[in-house]
């Protein structure tokens, strides 16, 4: 074999050694892909909403005023069976329903009077906390490994109920109007205060 | 060096039923009540629950701490219950330990990854402020020019406190943050960030602050300013110096955390892993109350470890 024919061997070899180790693709590509294992909180929150908390949330719920009964009478046992909390401590959250009466549309709330003579406020104003995401119970905290996802899944939980909820709750609530609602209510365990009830509306009908 | 460990560790027995049951209690600083309360706490649940406890004073170093960690592992403690020094610094330290197969079980601070601890029990600094950040905006009634102060910067419990208030304050207009700076979760450092503030702002409404401590020399600086009576001041920990300026109508919130909760609950995680669990959720919130001026009388008594 001369020489040409090996340098030509040798380069036809190093070229398809090169060739087949570098790979070219777009950036576009790439970020896309990388962003597929990303948690996507609004599609998280959406999905939720859409398929676990209103098809199931007014069965789950537990009455307002029977809730209000038991807390009076043995208030550890209501809170054993009916709240929930991703995390732990004595912020808890109820899953509750209810019917009634407008009695007043203020700027940051509906008040109703139930049926049974208690009161509840149905927030239009400040919709902020945990309570629509972890009221129901059906979201578990193992499904998820950093705290700022868990905190976008309430923030989108609560857009999705200024979007979708307090727009008509709002144009619909005429004093003396009746009203059902599936809310959300947060309770302190150690330190309970059921006064004021203030109620993140879910579904309203 | 590691490999060394892992072998004089072997040597030392950890399963042996002879040696006394062991937890490590790693604690950042004890030269700061609050850290004294979290380690203690610790300590206290694990002699509950029938283990020795011996608490180890990284003194804000994170060299230190990886020479407890080493201690901890050839010492054959069954388990660590750690507040880091540093999110990031401390990760190696707690990686060692998995390698050696001790559990370790973060308190109040986070080590920034989510494989190495075997959970994080952490304040829900986000969710107390977002608390918080509803009461600023009620009570300011949504109008107004305000100062917030924030504690270190390289620490991720004044970002997630910063973030989870102005997830809320930010949506309205009408409130204004003239500006914002460090006070290093510092009392004096804080009433000297105000003091100079105040000279280019006179007429703020509010300042919120990332601590207590920050809050209480917020405060100085104010009376000071002789604007004690016009300026509303809010801070986050529950301080008991604090819970008595909201009761003295002084302060005018505050985000309770409880680091009894967390000691416990980190003690009560690891000898739950040492008797067989695994399923421990990676981060676990610690709930924080918003103590204001309105409920302060259903905080008489406050909890003690």
């Amino acid at each position: 074999m001369n020489k040409g024919m090996k340098y030509g061997i040798g380069l036809a070899l190093v070229g398809l050694i090169g060739y087949n180790s570098v790979y070219l693709r777009p950036l576009s590509e790439v970020r896309a892909a990388g962003a597929l294992g990303k948690f996507d909180p609004a599609r998280y929150a959406e999905t939720f909403w859409t398929n676990k908390l209103l098809p199931t949330g007014a069965e789950r719920a537990v009455e307002l005023s029977s809730l209000l009964a038991q807390l009076k009478t043995d208030k550890n046992k209501a809170f054993d069976a009916h709240a929930h909390a991703l995390g732990i401590g004595n912020i808890r959250y109820f899953l509750v329903k209810g019917e009634g009466v407008v009695s007043t549309v203020g700027e940051t709330d509906v008040t109703v009077q139930l049926t049974t003579g208690a009161t509840a406020r149905l927030a239009t104003e400040y919709i902020y906390s945990n309570a629509a995401r972890d009221a129901s119970g059906l979201i578990q905290i193992t499904e998820f490994s950093n705290t700022a996802d868990l905190n976008s899944v309430a923030a989108e939980l609560n857009d999705i109920i200024r979007k979708r909820v307090v727009p008509g709750l709002r144009s619909d609530a005429k004093p003396g109007r009746k009203i059902r609602f599936v809310g959300a209510v947060e309770l302190n365990r150690a330190h309970l205060r059921v006064g004021e009830l203030s109620v993140i509306p879910i579904q309203v009908f | 060096m590691i490999w060394l460990l892992l072998l004089l560790a072997s040597c030392t027995g950890k399963t042996d039923t002879d040696q006394p049951k062991k937890m490590a209690v790693i604690v950042s600083t004890l030269n700061n009540p609050w850290f004294v309360v979290l380690a203690e706490g610790a300590a206290a649940e694990a002699k509950r629950l029938g283990y020795e406890a011996k608490i180890f004073d990284s003194q804000n170093n994170p060299a230190l701490e990886a020479d407890h960690f080493e201690n901890a592992i050839v010492s054959g403690f069954g388990a660590i219950l750690l507040n880091p020094t540093d999110s990031e610094g401390s990760i190696v330290n707690v990686a060692k330990a998995k390698e050696a197969g001790v559990p370790v079980f973060c308190m109040d601070r986070e080590v920034n990854a989510s494989d190495v601890a075997t959970s994080q029990i952490l304040s829900d600094n986000y969710s107390g402020c977002v608390a918080i950040g509803e009461y600023f905006v009620q009570t300011m009634n949504r109008r107004g020019s305000y100062v917030e102060i924030l504690g270190m910067v390289g620490d991720n419990n004044t970002w997630n406190r910063s973030k989870g208030f102005h997830s809320v304050v930010d949506r309205y207009p009408g409130l204004k943050m003239v500006a914002q700076q460090s006070g290093d979760f510092d009392r004096n450092k804080a009433m000297d960030v105000l003091e100079s503030i105040l000279q280019a702002h006179p007429d703020i409404d509010a300042v919120f602050c990332g601590n207590d401590a920050m809050a209480l020399g917020a405060y100085q600086a104010l009376v000071s300013a002789g604007k004690v009576q016009i300026v509303k001041v809010f801070g986050f920990d529950g301080a008991d110096d604090v819970m008595t300026s909201i009761r003295d109508r002084k302060i005018r919130a505050t985000g309770l955390q409880s680091p009894q909760t967390m000691a416990k609950t980190a003690a009560q995680f690891a000898d739950q892993w040492l008797n067989g669990k695994r399923d421990f959720a990676q981060r676990i919130p610690v709930a924080v109350e918003l103590i204001t001026q309105a409920n302060i009388a259903d905080y008489e008594t406050p909890d003690k470890p």
